[in-house]
């Protein structure tokens, strides 16, 4: 299956409404409203057009369940590294580099946003840290931080809080912070460092923007650097000492030490990548609670069986996936579904799509923690770029809705819904402010 | 090179033997290598997908054993194709005990 193509596979197209089709010839994925919104383009573009070239951002939009898997499948014809390089700082990308250089310590690029063999080696050298049994040893520990964190918002008293600000961010960098062996007490500055880092490949900054954050992506690498020369005098138990010490089985057995850049780009990537989507997933989990009917209820009644507790939070990343596109590139001409891209065009799997195909999961709106093949769900990717921390990703989410549970009770949003705002990005599905009130349990 | 034995029948219905199995290595690595169809092994052994899924024979699953609580929680999210017989192969390591084992790989979960 790894090299196999979809170029014989077509599926059927469906007739449009004619507002579906007026979504689809005039929509984009960088409208900041449909950004917030996206399912009726979503669907437009999966019903009408699977495969469809978004003019405005100049990507192709691969929307179908069936078409993510296929690409994702075969790292060869779509290239991770190229997909990924192109949409950094798209447009502005040798100012960025050239800032950093000059401000950051050095440019460093992504060692794990690569293609197979390089990739292979270092994914394998990442994974030990991140096997579902090695997480569950953490269980406990992560138990105890999400305690205290909400136990603080709680204790405040004033049967209020932001919960994205007040919960959702600083629970996932204080847990982060501990596996990588960083200072507690900076969450407001990981917080921006993150956002920074994501906005790289949002696809909607400005030169202003893109300035201002790799400043902060500058101020993030100096830190790590520090750490990391800290660490590699004097290790300590923690995933930084690891990596600085780590070294890469090639695959005539040889083992070769990481590079300080690649290393630094590693400690970045988990820093930030295991941050603001975890973050993004549990505020999600405190917008489904506060605005679906039925949720809490469900919550609080799956909350000590275990079995239906975990497919309530796969159904859930299913449901309101983080993290919404990802980049890949094509390396020769190739046709998808029917639909014919040239070599070197870049691509957005659109993952909150994929997860709401009604050809995979019927009734896609529908909350349905029975789903059968509920694990087919794509909010981790899949094939060899599939998410590395997604064991610990659910274990955040799952620990964070047991503690939600116990300690508070009547949550209800303090805006209306349509004030929701959203970060303007194509990568992920970002509650930026959720205000929320509630009782103590 | 070791000299344990594997028999595996990838999702096309076609049955490879390999006779040259180092010990320790999981029956996912062993599939990858051997490009068996329909084992993808994406989170790379973490039993943390559910890629990898094979269904053991029934001579040999007591011997294998039955699945713990996290792989357990794995399988249950394809339940559509989980079995009786079903583990991850991720987490089945070859040892002499488990030579001559014989699997059949599962099927994706359904659409």
């Amino acid at each position: 299956m790894a090299t196999q193509t979809t170029e014989e596979r077509i599926s059927e197209r469906l007739e449009l409404s004619p507002e579906e089709a007026k979504l689809l010839k005039e929509g984009t994925l960088a409208d900041t409203e449909i950004q917030a919104h996206p399912r009726d383009f979503y669907r437009a573009m999966r019903h009408g057009d699977p495969i469809h070239f978004d003019e405005k951002l100049g990507s192709w939009l691969v929307t179908r369940h069936e078409d993510i898997s296929a690409v994702q499948s075969d790292p060869v014809t779509f290239s991770v590294k190229h997909g990924y390089s192109e949409q950094q700082a798209r447009g502005m990308r040798e100012e960025f580099e050239g800032y950093l250089r000059e401000h950051g310590g050095g440019y460093f690029p992504d060692a794990i946003m690569s293609d197979p063999p390089y990739h292979t080696r270092i994914r394998k050298l990442m994974e030990n840290a991140f096997t579902a049994h090695r997480v569950k040893e953490l269980e406990p520990r992560i138990t105890a931080v999400v305690h205290d964190l909400i136990e603080e918002v709680v204790a405040k008293g004033e049967g209020k809080c932001d919960a994205v600000k007040d919960i959702a961010i600083p629970l996932t960098i204080r847990v982060i912070v501990e596996q990588l062996g960083l200072d507690q007490g900076m969450e407001e500055k990981i917080s921006r460092w993150s956002v920074a880092v994501t906005a790289q490949i949002g696809a909607m900054q400005t030169r202003e923007t893109m300035l201002e954050n790799a400043q902060q992506i500058a101020d993030l690498q100096n830190y790590l650097i520090a750490k990391m020369k800290e660490k590699e005098a004097n290790p300590t138990e923690d995933m930084i000492s690891d990596l600085v010490h780590a070294e890469v089985t090639n695959e005539d057995g040889s083992k070769e030490k990481l590079t300080f850049e690649e290393a630094v780009s590693l400690v970045r990537a988990t820093l930030i990548a295991g941050n603001d989507t975890t973050a993004t997933a549990i505020g999600n989990l405190f917008y489904v609670l506060t605005t679906r009917p039925g949720i809490a209820e469900l919550l609080e009644s799956v909350i000590d069986d275990d079995r239906q507790l975990n497919r309530f939070i796969e159904e859930h990343l299913r449901n309101e996936p983080p993290v919404r596109a990802l980049s890949r590139m094509t390396t020769r001409e190739v046709t998808v579904n029917g639909t014919t891209i040239p070599a070197h065009a870049h691509m957005l799997l659109v993952y909150g799509s994929g997860n709401d195909d009604e050809t995979v999961f019927p009734e896609p709106r529908k909350f349905d923690i029975e789903r059968k093949n509920i694990g087919r769900h794509v909010a981790f990717g899949g094939g060899p770029h599939r998410c590395i921390g997604l064991a610990l990703a659910r274990m955040e989410v799952k620990v964070a809705a047991r503690e939600i549970v116990k300690q508070m009770k009547n949550l209800k949003l303090a805006i209306p819904e349509s004030e929701i705002t959203y970060t303007p990005t194509v990568a992920t599905h970002t509650i930026e402010s959720l205000p929320i009130t509630f009782e103590a349990r | 090179m070791g000299n344990l034995k594997v028999t595996m029948t990838d999702v096309n219905a076609e049955t490879q033997t390999f006779d040259d199995v180092e010990e320790g290595i999981s029956l996912m690595e062993l599939a990858k290598q051997h490009g068996v169809a329909g084992i993808m092994g994406d989170c790379g052994g973490g039993c943390a997908c559910a890629t990898c899924h094979v269904y053991v024979s029934k001579d040999w699953f007591e011997k294998v054993g039955e699945p713990d609580e996290i792989e357990f929680a794995m399988l249950d999210m394809v339940a559509d194709v989980m079995q009786d017989n079903s583990r991850l192969g991720c987490q089945i390591k070859m040892s002499p005990e488990l030579d001559g084992i014989d699997v059949t790989v599962a099927p994706a979960s359904s659409y």
